[in-house]
C-alpha cells in the first residue's frame, strides 16, 4: 500500500499519461508511447527527458536489435511516485464535498 | 505551494490514467504468427500420422513439443505480442499460460476424438481430417481466448 502523495512533476496530463502507460508495462518503445498518446517526437523526448532527470524513468537503447530502438522504463522511484499520486487523486475525489 | 486539483480535475486525470492502462492491456496477446504456425504444425502432425510410419510421427511430435516449449516459454504469458511493449506480469495476469496450455491440451483431446470418429466412419485420412478441423479451431479460438484474457485484465484493473 503506497502513501498518497500528490506529485506536481507527474501531474501534467501528458506526463501523467506517459507514466501511467509505463506503469502498466515493464518497458515501452519510444514509438509505441508516441503513437498511443498522439505526441510528436520532440514533445515526447522533452517529457521523457524531464522524467529521466527526476529519476522517474530510464531510457535504454538496446544494441542487439537490428532496428535502432529507444525504450523507456519506469524506475522503482517513478513507480512509487505514480502510485502515490494516483492514491492522492483518489483521495481528492473521495474527500470532495458533494454539491447541494 | 502545491496547487492541488479540484475533484473534477482529479477525475479527469484518473480517466487519463485508466485510458493509458487500457492501451497497454490492449497489447496482451500472442504474436500473429503463433496461431498460424501452431495450426500449420497441427496439420503437419496429422498428415504425418496418416502417411508416415510411427517412428517418424513420434519424432515429429517430439520435435514439435520441443520447439513449442522453447517458443512458448517466452510468449505464453501473453506479455509481448509485439516488440513495442512488454506488459507487466500483474497487468497481464498469471493465469494466461495455464489457460493457453489448457486450450492446447483440450485441442489435442478433440483431435484424437475426431480422428477416431473419422476412422470408425471409414475415412481414408482420419488424422489429417481431424487436424484440419482443429487447425481451424486454433485460428478462430486462439485470438478469442486472448480477447477474453484482455477483458479479464480490464475487469481486474477496474476492481483495484
Amino acid at each position: 500500500m503506497s502513501v498518497a502523495e500528490f506529485d506536481e512533476l507527474i501531474h501534467p496530463a501528458t506526463r501523467l499519461s506517459i507514466v501511467a502507460l509505463l506503469a502498466a508495462a515493464d518497458w515501452a518503445d519510444f514509438a509505441f508511447i508516441r503513437d498511443q498518446l498522439g505526441l510528436s517526437d520532440s514533445a515526447l523526448s522533452k517529457q521523457l527527458a524531464t522524467l529521466e532527470e527526476a529519476g522517474y524513468v530510464t531510457i535504454e537503447r538496446p544494441l542487439s536489435e537490428r532496428r535502432r530502438r529507444v525504450r523507456a522504463r519506469l524506475t522503482p522511484v517513478g513507480r512509487k511516485r505514480f502510485t502515490g499520486h494516483v492514491a492522492a487523486l483518489r483521495g481528492i475525489i473521495a474527500n470532495a464535498v458533494p454539491e447541494t | 505551494m502545491t496547487n492541488y486539483p479540484t475533484d473534477a480535475e482529479a477525475r479527469l486525470a484518473l480517466h487519463g490514467v485508466e485510458d493509458a492502462r487500457q492501451r497497454v492491456i490492449d497489447q496482451i496477446g500472442m504474436p500473429w504468427w503463433y496461431w498460424w504456425g501452431l495450426a500449420a504444425c497441427w496439420i503437419g502432425l496429422g498428415v504425418a500420422a496418416d502417411v508416415a510410419n510411427e517412428w517418424v510421427t513420434l519424432a515429429a511430435l517430439l520435435t514439435f513439443g520441443a520447439v513449442h516449449g522453447m517458443v512458448s516459454s517466452r510468449l505464453l504469458a501473453g506479455r509481448q505480442r509485439t516488440m513495442d511493449v512488454k506488459v507487466r506480469a500483474e497487468v497481464a495476469g498469471r493465469r494466461t499460460p495455464v489457460l493457453i496450455f489448457g486450450f492446447l491440451v483440450g485441442l489435442g483431446a478433440v483431435t484424437v476424438a475426431a480422428a477416431l470418429l473419422a476412422y470408425a466412419d471409414g475415412a481414408e485420412h482420419p488424422a489429417t481430417m481431424a487436424s484440419v478441423l482443429v487447425a481451424v479451431a486454433i485460428l478462430l479460438g486462439g485470438p478469442r481466448l486472448m480477447a477474453a484474457i484482455r477483458t479479464d485484465a480490464i475487469s481486474r484493473a477496474a476492481a483495484r
